[in-house]
Parts: structure tokens; sequence; C-alpha cells
């Protein structure tokens, strides 16, 4: 459990947290349709910083990206007091895609010292999951010791890059979105910056020892600032499908799974509301409705925030948990824009009209593509901290690929796996996980003796089903090859077809998925993005996030591909010895 | 018809990365997905639309209307046959 200190959203709708809840109480939505911007063929419905706010925001010397991630921090930090130089403070920037065509630890290092934080940053690239993965590293990290402050910052700038990849895979709509919707067809990307500071609870003093921090006032005192105080993140858990890259499970097992995993033992009349992933795309509502009516939330509102913001991505998952804990601190359940009808199959309670509430807790939901599931509860009263296994981990198999090995990864592949066609389709970065995972898992202890053998049978040795364990992925070049080459497929105006396929691999964790789905893999997938391969790093990120779940089984390591002839992976395998 | 079939074969086998199907197995109708067919999933079906586009200049913006021309090359090929512009 860690506890909120401070937050910031800057948004088309406003540059606060106030200013955007306001704005959002009063109705406005910010997604407006465009036609012929950037020179996409197709229209588009999108939340997007005007002119006028992209000149206010940027700050000279950073890119747009880099600034409104500054900007939202600065806000943020405003309200506190932190001294952001020391060794304790960690910054952890969640973005699908950063500034496109640069590495993402760059953008990190800018926005970092500009914050003066002198900690390595940590990028979290988990798709669309990546603002719930973030908070969730935050906990991990300071429940673990290694830091006392966490600023997570999530951020997104839209481009054509993003756009015309979803309109490849045809899931964004012309018009505003609609989520849970019966007219529901598609989503709307958008742009904005959000900021959570974190605090570990020790560390956080009660209401009667600092009087600024009003812990127990359901409405901020006239004349200050809300900014979210007294909120806790008490538990999440990430789940993957292990189903599809791109289609969630349509029963929405990973999500079940996620929920499952934070509210098992918990009250759910506890809760204001599940805050939804709903993106209004036909699939990812249609199954998170499966999922909650399997986890028996049926009953609780819903609060699907889309219609307001779009899909603002790298940023969703911070702004969407800030706008719920501000609506839960005034009473109300926000209406879920753009709902009218209801068009998925599981039994939900959504509703375009405003709620009230007196509860104090709620469920916040994503999934994403590489099968990604995420549930985070918050509340504002303490909750009983679960018990997590503790005990000896040790390494049991290290693994290491490079491009300077002589032998490439197709030949690998040809001599030594075989019989998985979807290789040749995989990218380079996923090609490269793929090889390595099959080489670390081969005559583990994590294998699953009822599994036939494929060919060799040194390498095909699959997991067992359900496997709990934690995949955890690190790298510093991102997706970048794919990123190179799905730019290729839309440079060029007359030759305009972007590559659906190829889109998809332009988020690094789809590497993750693909082991995930081969190895039935359906504990948590995480990628994170560092400046460097950085050990030390690496260990803590590991270590704390073995602390924080009940995994017993982990792979994780290194697993870059700068471009396809220069590459590199380190992948291991642990046990652990619970006491 | 038949040339077209060969190249709608070629052109998806390099489009779609299908480096394990032969040329010989490649069956004009069989199933293009589920199982004893070839297999494809709905990315392919998306990377297909693009290849209709820039092949053939034959642009289907929902692939709802796909499900009945996607059922095997054949029905493909019969497709393009009737609305390529190119």
């Amino acid at each position: 459990m860690v506890d909120v200190l401070s937050t910031n959203i800057t948004s088309p709708l406003g540059f606060t947290t106030e200013q955007n809840y306001q704005t959002v109480r009063s109705g406005s939505s910010a997604l407006k349709r465009y036609e012929g911007l950037w020179g996409l063929p197709e229209p588009f419905a999108a939340s997007l910083f005007s002119e006028g706010q992209r000149a206010e925001l940027a700050i000279s010397g950073y890119t747009f990206f880099e600034s409104l991630a500054i900007r939202s921090a600065r806000e943020a930090l405003s309200y506190i007091q932190l001294d952001t130089a020391t060794s304790k403070v960690v910054l952890i920037l969640s973005t699908t895609k950063g500034d496109i065509g640069s590495y993402p630890s760059d953008a990190a290092r800018a926005i970092a010292k500009a914050l003066g934080v002198t900690t390595t940053p940590i990028v979290v690239c988990n798709a669309c999951v990546s603002g719930l993965s973030a908070q969730l590293l935050a906990d991990r990290l300071l429940s673990a010791g290694f830091y006392d402050h966490a600023i997570v910052v999530g951020a997104e700038v839209q481009s054509k890059f993003i756009v015309a990849g979803f309109q490849s895979l045809k899931a964004v709509s012309e018009e505003p979105c609609r989520p849970f919707d019966i007219e529901r067809n598609g989503l709307n990307p958008g742009e904005a910056a959000a900021t959570i500071v974190y605090t570990a609870p020790s560390l956080n003093p009660s209401p009667e020892e600092e009087g600024r921090i009003h812990c127990e006032e359901s409405l901020p005192p006239r004349g200050e600032v809300w900014r979210g105080a007294a909120w806790h993140l008490v538990d999440g858990a990430t789940c993957n499908d292990a189903y599809h890259n791109v289609s969630p499970s349509p029963q929405g097992d990973g999500c079940l799974r996620a929920i499952e995993a934070v509210m098992e033992g918990r009250d759910k009349s506890l809760l204001a509301t599940v805050c939804v992933h709903g993106t209004a795309t036909l699939y990812n509502d249609q199954m998170e409705s499966k999922a909650i009516e399997r986890a028996g939330l049926s009953d609780i509102p819903l609060s699907a925030l889309k219609g307001y913001y779009g899909h603002t991505m790298g940023a969703a998952g911070v702004l969407e948990t800030i706008l719920t804990m501000r609506a839960t601190d005034d009473g109300i359940v926000l209406p879920s824009k753009g709902f009218t009808e209801p068009g998925v199959s599981g039994m939900v309670s959504i509703s375009g009209m405003p709620q009230k509430t007196d509860k104090r807790a709620f469920l916040k939901i994503m999934s994403g593509f590489g099968g990604c599931n995420v549930a985070a509860l918050y509340a504002k009263d303490p909750i009983q901290i679960k018990k997590s296994i503790k005990g000896e981990w040790s390494k049991t198999k290290t693994v290491r690929i490079s491009s300077e090995d002589g032998e490439s990864l197709t030949d690998i592949y040809k001599e030594q796996i075989t019989n998985y066609p979807k290789f040749y389709k995989m990218d380079i970065l996923s090609r490269l996980a793929f090889v390595a995972a099959e080489k670390a898992l081969s005559n583990s202890p994590l294998k699953d003796p009822s599994r036939p053998p494929l060919k060799g049978e040194e390498f095909s040795l699959p997991l067992r089903e359900g496997w709990g364990g934690s995949f955890i992925l690190f790298n510093h070049s991102s997706s970048i090859v794919s990123d190179r080459q799905f730019l290729s497929t839309i440079s060029d105006a007359a030759n305009f077809f972007p590559s659906p396929s190829v889109f998809v691999y332009t988020l690094p964790n789809i590497a993750a998925g693909e082991v995930a789905i081969r190895h039935h893999l359906t504990g948590e997938t995480s990628f994170y993005i560092l400046p460097e391969k950085d050990e030390a790093l690496m260990r803590q990120i590991l270590e704390a996030s073995l602390c924080g779940t009940n995994a017993t089984t982990a792979i994780s390591g290194w697993v870059d591909a700068e471009s396809e002839t220069s590459y590199e992976c380190e992948l291991s395998t642990f046990d652990v010895k619970s006491e | 018809m038949e040339q077209l079939i060969n190249d709608l074969k070629l052109q998806i086998k390099e489009a779609l990365n299908l480096e394990e199907l032969s040329m010989e197995d490649f069956d004009e109708n069989a199933p293009l997905f589920g199982e004893g067919g070839i297999g494809l999933d709905s990315i392919d079906v998306l990377e297909i639309i693009v290849l209709l586009e820039k092949k053939y200049g034959i642009r289907l913006s929902n692939p709802k209307e796909g499900k009945a021309i996607f059922q095997s090359i054949k029905t493909i090929a019969e497709y393009v046959q009737a609305n390529r512009k190119k």
C-alpha cells in the first residue's frame, strides 16, 4: 500500500486536476472530429490540445511530449514540499509511444532532470495498461523500501503514427466514442499527461501530526486545492490472457483473474465504482462486461471515462484514477458519457447519468494489447494488506543470445524449435524473446510434463496451465525496429498503406505477449525501458515485483533489438523457496 | 482466373509471412480460418484488406463485409475479379 501525496491532470480540458474535474462534472468533452489532419485520409474523433494550448505548455529546449510531462509533474509537485534530488525519489514514466522514433528513456531522462530527480528514471511500456502498471511499480518499489517517494507520470501525445495504426486495425471511431453502448464503433485517441506523487505510508504524517493534510475531509477546506491526499493505492494485480496479442479473451479471463487477485477476501460492498477501461471498441467493452459479471460486481456502478478524453493511452491509467478519486470524494459516480443503451452481454450497472455514492473505495481496471490486464484497488480508509509470499529467490537458469553469436534467430528456430509458424510473423524483438524463452524454459522445473513434446525434447517444455509467475522484461530500444518499419508504411502519401500487423509490434510488450501465448503464462507480464542495461536497477525492480505478488516463479531479463542485425538477450528463470 | 489465384497466393503468403506453407499445400478452396484450414486470424484479415487496396485498388472499409469474401483464396479471387480497379 502507498499513499497519494499530490496529483495533476493536464489535458485539453484543463491544466489542473480541479479544472479537469469541474469541466467533466459540467458534462463537457474534449472530443472533436478531425478531417484531413496530419494528411490522414480517413476522418477520426480525438481529444487533442489546441495550438494555443500547445504553445502555452511548450517549454523551450524540450519536445512537446517532454514539456507536457514536465508541466504535469511540476504542477503536482507545487502543492507539496519534496526534495526531488535525493536518492530516495524515483520518476516512473508511463507512455505507449513517447516521442515516435526516439528512445523513451531519453525523454524520461530529460523529464527527470527538469524535475531535479537524480535517480535513474523507469519507463513503463505495457500498452494500454501502462498507467496502472506504473502505479503498481511505485507501490512495490516503495513497499520494498528502495525509495520513499515515486513521481508517477503518464503522458501521451497523439500523432499520425498512432492514429493511422489504430485506423489500420479498424479500431477508431469518427464520432465521439460510446463506451459499453449498443452503437459503439471504436475508440478515440486522446492526449494528456497526469501525475500522482506517491509516498510510503510510514513516511506520511497523520492529520494530527500535520495540519495541512486533511485526511478525513471529503472536500478540501476553502482555499485549499484538492490534490488527492489521503487516498491509498491498496493493492493491484496484473494477469495475462495468454490468448491473443490484440483480441482480448472473449470471457475476460485475464481481467477476471486480476480482479479476483485484488478483491479476494475483501468486501465488494465497499466499492463506490469500478472505473472500467471502456475504450468503446466492440471487443474490449464486451470482454470487460463478462469479467465484471463473473467477478460478482454486476451491482457496482461502472464509470467509463473515455467519452470525455478519448483513450489517452499511457496517461489513461493515471488520469482516470485521479478523476475517480476526486469524484468519489465529491460523493459522485461520474456518468459514462456517450452511453445510452447497453451493448454488452455481461450484466453490468452503467449509466449516462451521475449517481450519488457515500462509499470511499473503488476498483480501476484496464486491459491492453499483449494480453495484459490490471486491476487496482484504491481507498480512503486503510484496508488490510494481504500477506505476500516472502522467501529466498534463486536463479535457476540463464540463457544468452546475441547478434554476435553467428547463428540467426531463424536458424535457431529451424534447428531447435519448429512447429510454431507464428514465429515468422513476429518482429525481431518478439523473435528474440520467443527464442530465448524457449531455451530458458527447456528442462525447467516449471515445465508441464503432461504436454506432448514438439520436435527436439530439449525445447519442448511449456509451462503448466494457469501459471501465476511473473514475466518481466527490460530493454533500451523499445520497439524501435518496428517503429521505423511502420513509419515507412505511412510516410509517403502516394503510397500510404499502414500495416496493421507491423503496428501491433510497435508496442514492445507484445514480445512478452507472444511468449505468454506460447507458454500459457497467465501471471504478470511487464515491460520496462531503461537508459541502459542497469543490472542493479533491474534486480531492484524484479525483487520488488516478486515481493509484491504471490508469484513463486519468474522469468526476467534483458531483451533489446536495435536493428535486425544488432540484438541482445539475457533471460533467466527464478524460483522461490517460501518460508 | 488461374493466374489471379496464383498471384493472390504468392501475395498473401508474402504479406502474412506464411513461411512454412508451401505453394503446393496452399489450396485455393481450403478455409482461411479455423481448424483444418490455413489458420489465419483477425490481424491477417486486416493485412489482406491492405493488400487488396495496394495491389487491386479495392477499398473495403468495414471488415464485416469481408466475411463472405474471405472464406478462401477462391472467393477472394472471385471478388477481386469483379471489383478490381487496377
